[in-house]
């Protein structure tokens, strides 16, 4: 009911550490600005401002770690920390006021939205320094439009099927057989006869579905129709975004009835819970998994080829990373040495230490855990990483125009008008 | 009448009028710098709070922008973001229904209901104050609460679906999700809390009523039902001009409620909700944003004018 984590509240760091966003969209208040002490200074440290956003548990304590270990490394971070959903709705404000050196943000288009209004200085000398430890789908997320590097990318999660291995060998269903959409479909009249909900949807909070969309439209049209089409350089009126509502819509009578009345969390619990057969959802659907013995039994699969040219060679796992602002150019080298930090191991492991998890710097330890690992497996076997649409278009077009249009297809509106209003939609949009 | 044959009785109170007038102005310093204190900070503040951001958001409604790079960024473009708000936004349409849903139920339904609640509370029966408190109750528990109260009552298997025997997903009335059912639930507790705000406000007023006009009314035969419109009504006037008030402006303004519920989609958008999405959260359009206040501001504000005008050159 009160579940509105909004896009900003997928970040891996709020939901998979367990930390809903709750109702704090409208509770929250202002700043809850906490300006932490740096440590003891070192004489020869050089000094540089870090906004975090990372307010809910356990991120201070995460702050707090990479904080002294930057202190370590020659960099005093003064560190502010803003509530999250807060920092995401004032982050036009902030930007434009006195923003700290480095802040958190995400790749996508939410950066070069922010790089194209010159709200942002390049990282390109860090990244210089920096290539060699992440593979080039970090560096391509980390690139604004006009080719320079912004961000550096710190962690992610990957978006797919997630299942119950238990519930799928009651069933009889091979998980590994899972190859084609046919497959995926007659694995979906199996789950319905022995009485499973055979894909659990949500979309109350207008974002949950835009995974199911991504995955479907980059499985049907591929990656750059994706990516050409969420940047307006291909129409919603396109007939092969019509093909993907349609193959949509061959998987709506195996969906539960109501995913307007679902979020994220309800639908994720009826896999937990052994109603659902499985959930295309982002990893973060593991906080729900409290038990270890319910823990150990998830899994994911990846979503299944449609269109065999394209097979399962793009999935959405958005990365989560840090960007210098504007006001970093009257402090670059120690701006830079702190985004420098950040990308390094040190930094992971560190973070690792407290909460495991996927980081982008390929060095970073990686936990043995068989789940964090499958997640590794997935997006190693990647060729093209889609953030997720509302990172990867314009904001005031995600919200609250195809988030609506999702809603509105869900509930049985007719694909071709939703089409239509889309691109009437999108043309209107004010010049960005 | 000419001066020439005023009476110097007219003459000497004119003149002490003058004098009284005179002495009514004679302030001294330290009366007019509070007097200046007093009249001029709520003024202040008034125009720079309320006036001036009305004023902008006006003006903005009339232009592009997202909020960043100060005014210059600012694109004058006349009616566009009406016009597209008209035509284009598939919120708009269920945005201006539903606000006009919220607003006849109010009216027709939770309003009266409310006065009649007040007024049968108001003879004293036995066990009042118990029905006092219950039906204010809604108002004292926090709207957080309140989602849960009846997410409990409405979900698919929630209390209304449990009796009704729907236990499965496919068999159960979806009252949240379905974009046709949700309003109407939502209607339903919004009354539930207007109905205990206007029982209280009516109470309040029913108190005033000097007991002695019912009292007569009774003796002269009149029933229960012409004494309460020919006699508590018209006593009430002051009182029914708030309620009036209250009940437009809450039934415009509903934001919050929908918000907890599914931050005001699929069927239960408002046009507080859209104000706000496109003013803040990520969205940034404040153009658009503008436009629907302005919209909002004028619904609220017409039938408030036309009914206090109406009302008061009754008076005269």
């Amino acid at each position: 009911m009160s579940d509105m984590i909004n896009e900003e509240g997928v970040s891996r760091r709020s939901v998979l550490k367990g930390a809903a966003a709750g109702a704090a969209v409208v509770a929250a208040g202002g700043l809850l600005g906490a300006t932490a002490g740096s440590t003891a200074a070192n004489a020869a440290n050089v000094t540089a401002s870090f906004g975090s956003n990372n307010s809910n548990p356990p991120g201070p304590k995460e702050d707090a770690a990479w904080v002294a270990a930057a202190a370590a490394a020659g960099i005093d971070v003064k560190l502010n920390v803003v509530d999250h959903n807060t920092f995401q709705n004032q982050i036009n404000t902030y930007l434009q006021g006195t923003p700290d050196d480095v802040f958190d943000w995400f790749a996508g288009y939410r950066m070069q939205f922010f790089a194209k209004k010159g709200l942002l200085t390049p990282a390109t000398a860090v990244w210089a320094k920096i290539n060699a430890d992440f593979a080039p789908g970090f560096k391509a997320a980390s690139t604004g439009l006009d080719g320079k590097q912004y961000l550096v990318p710190t962690d992610w999660y990957p978006w797919a099927l997630h299942y119950r291995k238990s519930v799928w060998k009651a069933a009889g269903v091979n998980p590994a057989s899972i190859k084609t959409f046919a497959d995926l479909v007659a694995a979906c009249k199996v789950f319905k006869a022995k009485g499973y909900i055979p894909m659990a949807m949500a979309d109350k909070g207008g974002w949950e579905a835009m995974g199911t969309f991504d995955i479907i439209n980059m499985r049907t049209n591929g990656y750059q129709f994706h990516v050409d089409l969420m940047a307006g350089r291909a129409k919603w009126t396109d007939p092969r975004v019509q093909k993907t509502f349609a193959n949509w819509k061959t998987l709506i009578p195996f969906q539960n009835k109501s995913p307007l009345n679902e979020t994220d969390q309800t639908a994720g619990t009826m896999v937990l819970q052994k109603k659902a057969a499985m959930i295309m959802m982002g990893s973060f659907t593991s906080g729900l998994y409290t038990n270890k013995a319910d823990y150990n039994d998830l899994a994911l699969i990846p979503f299944p080829s449609i269109n065999p040219a394209y097979g399962t060679d793009s999935i959405d796992a958005p990365i989560d990373g840090v960007l210098m602002s504007n006001a970093a150019a009257k402090n670059l080298p120690a701006a830079e040495a702190l985004m420098e930090f950040i990308a390094s191991t040190t930094f992971s492991d560190t973070i690792t230490a407290i909460a495991p998890g996927l980081f982008a710097n390929k060095h970073a330890k990686v936990s043995a855990d068989p789940f964090i690992q499958s997640q590794v497996k997935l997006v190693n076997a990647t060729k093209h990483v889609a953030q997720f649409l509302d990172r990867d278009t314009r904001p005031d077009f995600a919200y609250p125009i195809v988030s609506a249009a999702i809603q509105k297809f869900l509930t049985g509106g007719d694909a071709v008008a939703i089409a239509k209003n889309l691109q009437a939609q999108w043309d209107a949009l004010p010049p960005a | 009448m000419s001066n020439d044959v005023a009476t110097t009785k007219e003459v000497k109170i004119a003149k002490a009028d003058r004098k009284v007038r005179r002495r009514n102005h004679n302030f001294s310093n330290g009366d007019r710098a509070t007097i200046a204190t007093f009249v001029g900070v709520p003024t202040l503040i008034h125009i720079f709070m309320v006036w001036i951001p009305a004023i902008c958001t006006v003006l903005l409604s009339f232009t592009f922008w997202d909020g960043i790079g100060g005014l210059k960024n600012i694109k004058w473009v006349g009616f566009t973001n009406y016009r597209q708000i008209v035509q284009l936004d598939a919120d708009f349409g269920p945005a201006i229904r539903n606000n006009l849903y919220w607003l006849a139920v109010f009216a027709l339904i939770a309003t009266p209901l409310g006065i009649l609640l007040a007024y049968y509370i108001d003879k004293n029966l036995k066990g009042t104050k118990f029905y006092q408190t219950s039906f204010y109750m809604p108002l004292v528990i926090s709207l957080a609460v309140t989602g849960i109260i009846w997410d409990y009552v409405f979900n698919s298997d929630g209390l209304i679906n449990s009796l009704l025997g729907n236990n499965t997903n496919d068999s159960a009335i979806d009252f949240w999700g379905d974009p046709h059912k949700n309003i109407w639930v939502v209607l339903f507790i919004a009354s539930w809390r207007h109905i205990g705000y206007i029982m209280l406000l009516y109470l309040a007023g029913m108190k005033s009523v000097d007991p002695s006009l019912r009292e007569a009314a009774a003796i002269d035969g009149a029933t229960e039902w012409s004494t309460f419109r020919k006699v508590v009504v018209p006593s009430l006037r002051p009182v029914n001009v708030i309620i009036i008030v209250v009940t437009i402006i809450e039934s415009l303004r509903a934001f919050d409620l929908v918000y907890i519920i599914n931050r005001g989609t699929n069927g239960l958008q408002l046009l507080g909700v859209l104000v706000y999405d496109n003013i803040l959260g990520s969205s940034m359009r404040i153009g658009w944003g503008a436009a629907y206040a302005t919209l909002l501001f004028i619904l609220c504000i017409g039938p408030i004018i036309v009914y206090l005008y109406q009302n008061f050159s009754r008076d005269e």
